[in-house]
């Protein structure tokens, strides 16, 4: 679990969440107000921008939560409505030299208005854990966390021109950026959607293995389509083998996958590489050309002796 | 009659006046069928009650049918009459005809909007429908209609809790505290609700304040240092939990389930004796507890206290011949005692009262497998059933492969020992059984290749 600043302890008998800035109707909301609302329930997964290649910064879950449309839609935008500002109850300076403010991001209003973006207040039946955000945060699925601000407690929609202080005095927009250079040219774009990847659960990197009969297993995401399949080598790339898929992908949330070794004598190197329904595939190396350290991806080999 | 009962009935139906009925008589206001032609207003009044009477007479009898008539022919009458409406939806729901329920009882909440009853009565009925959406529904009404109205939301927190919708049982608590419940029962309830949902630093500070609020009772006091006890155990914050739990016994000491919880506590810290201690003053001071007697007896058994254990748990069995987790305390006390019929005898009891207890016949057939001379014939039962329960579980073949092997049937323990390896290929034990049956089969080549599968499995194991 990542956080910017320390976990915001929030009581549940004061926590309201504000709605305000370009719309007719601004409103709050009590967290009763919030749970007796009409609410959706999704599986998905939450994965850290910068989770490593085989790191832990990623999980899923059931997420439960109002959805962010109806909520947009009772306080009427006016038609300058572009962007939501969304800002936590946490706090801290973001950068240095950067003002104490609270944790706040920006996200296109289309994005909030899409179907599966809520305002979440329980995580596998649950309230959600104070760390994951109690008593309710922003969750964008497909997206990677950032976005999903936690203890979420002011929405504030804005135009395009208009520019929140709470935001871009923070320092927030030198983050979270893919920076890709080509020659003497650069390109920087900001990160929405999770990427393809996969990740080997079992074994584990240099693990010792007798020869014979194993199953290797893990698991794979991406971003809103779909996991479509997912391959393995076993010589390191030079030939990949189909895995079989558990369970239907569904959209936002992980697959596992399995594959039957007949482990011979002999040291191995394997990976995982995953395509989505969109027809991304996970890449083998990082591109040369990323100057950040996000969206770290490609296929992580793990060494395995067999004796 | 279904959970929305008489009782339920009569406490709400009082408190919808005869007045309304009066003012719903105007000739504008009512189209009465067939069952008032030719009757005044005063005689139809007059009717209306001799039917409200007849109906709740019904229905405290529960002659519900009976009811339903007497309030259909009631609503004619005045078929704008709240409390008729409103006796009609109870009936109505009391005879499982939701329905209808919720329609009698929306037109009843819509001529008496200034009382929350039918608003209430109305969350039950959508929950019997599995109506979420449409409870949620009547649940923000009632916070926009009634929102001072703190016995209203203490009693639906009341009822969603027992329905276990906790996180909406949670918010009507929020709405009954703002509402100003006042009152150290209604914070109770809401330090409960939200160790129940998880929200265990809101609960552990409710829960301190009651207790630390010098007005409430021992009970009351008790309840809530209960309360944080369970939900620093959930934080992992295991000294202020055992402490909390110490309070709660303090506070009311006439009370199992604070001991019960401390008990528990121990035990997952695989503190035992202090278990066995907390129980043992358990039967001293709350002597009639009968929930005290089974985790007592499983603890003595692990404190080694067997023959102390056994009996509480044959006492457990008296009281209670389907308590299958005591015959689970008297295996363990057989196994650990070296008697393995008792323990064979023990398990088949559990396995008949409970054949989905994990792991039973898995269990059961090692037990068998310890009895000399061991009835083979049970043990491959056994195995087959659990192989059915849980095909997943390597042990289920290894134990297949031993006794085969027990049996001499070499060639017929191979196919599930591999199996067994393809399920765990880490334990060591089953590469070595395997060796061994390969060597009476006499092929030592692939002998020699699982001794020397065991000797590096060990080797990593020691790096």
């Amino acid at each position: 679990m990542r956080d910017h600043f320390a976990p915001a302890a929030v009581h549940l008998d004061e926590w309201r969440l504000r709605i305000e800035g370009r719309v007719a109707k601004p409103f709050e909301l009590s967290f009763s107000d919030l749970v007796e609302s009409p609410s959706i329930t999704l599986e998905a997964v939450m994965e850290c921008a910068g989770n490593l290649a085989n790191g832990s910064a990623v999980s899923n879950g059931i997420w439960e939560g109002v959805p962010l449309s109806a909520l947009l839609d009772r306080t009427r935008p006016t038609k300058e409505a572009a962007f939501l500002m969304l800002e936590g109850a946490d706090s801290g300076r973001l950068i240095e030299k950067a003002p104490v403010l609270p944790y706040s991001q920006l996200v296109p209003i289309e994005k909030g208005a899409e179907a599966s973006s809520m305002v979440a207040y329980k995580l596998n039946d649950l309230a959600l854990p104070m760390r994951n955000g109690f008593p309710a945060r922003a969750l964008f699925l497909g997206w990677y966390g950032m976005d999903s601000v936690k203890w979420l407690r002011r929405i504030v929609v804005l135009s395009a021109e208009d520019r929140e202080a709470a935001f871009y005095k923070s320092g927030m927009t030198s983050l979270y950026n893919r920076v890709v250079r080509s020659g003497s040219a650069e390109s920087v774009t900001r990160l929405s959607t999770v990427q393809v990847k996969s990740a080997i659960a079992w074994p584990n990197e240099n693990s010792r293995l007798p020869a014979g009969r194993h199953v290797i297993w893990g698991f794979a995401w991406t971003g809103t389509s779909g996991i479509r399949d997912v391959a393995i080598t076993l010589d390191g790339g030079k030939e990949w083998k189909p895995t079989r898929l558990e369970g239907a992908a569904s959209s936002y949330g992980w697959v596992r996958w399995s594959y039957n070794w007949e482990a011979k004598t002999g040291d191995h190197t394997l990976m995982s590489r995953a395509s989505d329904r969109l027809g991304n595939r996970q890449p083998v190396k990082r591109d040369a050309g990323r100057k950040d350290q996000y969206e770290l991806n490609w296929c992580l080999p793990i060494q395995c002796i067999v004796r | 009659m279904n959970s929305i009962g008489v009782c339920r009935f009569s406490a709400s139906y009082v408190s919808v006046a005869f007045a309304v009925i009066l003012g719903s008589l105007s000739p504008h206001s009512c189209f009465a069928g067939d069952c008032a032609q030719g009757l005044t207003t005063e005689e139809r009044v007059a009717k209306f009650k001799v039917l409200d009477q007849q109906a709740e007479q019904a229905m405290h009898a529960h002659r519900v049918k009976e009811a339903i008539d007497f309030y259909q022919e009631a609503v004619c009458l005045v078929p704008k009459s709240a409390r008729g409406l409103y006796g009609l939806g109870v009936a109505q729901a009391a005879a499982g005809d939701f329905l209808n329920a919720r329609e009698a009882l929306q037109a009843a909440d819509s001529l008496m909007p200034n009382t929350p009853t039918p608003l209430v009565m109305q969350v039950r009925v959508n929950f019997s429908l599995h109506d979420v959406d449409a409870l949620k529904g009547n649940l923000r009404e009632a916070a926009e209609r009634f929102p001072k109205d703190a016995a209203s939301h203490k009693t639906l927190a009341r009822f969603l809790a027992e329905k276990n919708l906790f996180v909406l049982a949670l918010a009507e608590a929020l709405r009954a505290e703002q509402a100003g419940s006042g009152d150290m029962n209604a914070k109770v309830q809401l330090a409960g609700l939200e160790n129940a949902v998880g929200a265990h630093r809101e609960a552990v500070r409710n829960a301190l304040s009651i207790e630390q609020d010098p007005g409430p009772v021992g009970e009351v006091r008790a309840s809530a240092a209960g309360i944080a006890g369970l939900s620093y155990e959930s934080l992992g914050e295991t000294e202020q939990a055992i402490d909390q739990l110490e309070k709660a016994i303090k506070f009311d000491p006439k009370r199992d389930n604070s001991y019960l919880a401390l008990a528990d506590l121990f035990d997952q810290l695989q503190k035992h004796d202090e278990a066995v201690r907390v129980l043992r003053s358990a039967r001293e001071n709350v002597p009639g507890s009968e929930a005290v007697l089974l985790p007592l007896g499983a603890d003595l058994i692990r404190t080694e206290h067997y023959s102390e254990g056994v009996r509480l748990l044959h006492e457990v069995l008296r009281k209670d011949p389907q308590a299958s987790e005591a015959y689970v305390g008297l295996a363990d006390a057989a196994r650990r005692t070296g008697n393995g019929a008792q323990e064979v005898e023990a398990g088949e009891n559990l396995a008949r009262l409970n054949p989905e207890y994990p792991m039973v016949h898995v269990l059961l057939a090692r037990a068998m497998l310890a009895v000399q001379p061991a009835n083979y014939q049970h043990v491959f039962e056994e195995l087959s059933v659990a192989e059915k329960q849980t095909p997943g579980d390597p042990e289920v073949f290894a134990l297949k492969g031993k006794t085969l092997f027990a049996l001499g049937r070499y060639a017929e323990a191979v196919q599930p020992l591999q199996r067994a390896i393809e399920l765990n290929a880490l334990d060591p034990s089953t590469y070595y059984q395997l060796a061994r049956v390969y060597q009476k089969l006499g092929k030592t080549d692939l002998a020699r290749e699982q001794f020397e599968r065991v000797k590096y499995l060990e080797a990593s194991r020691q790096k």
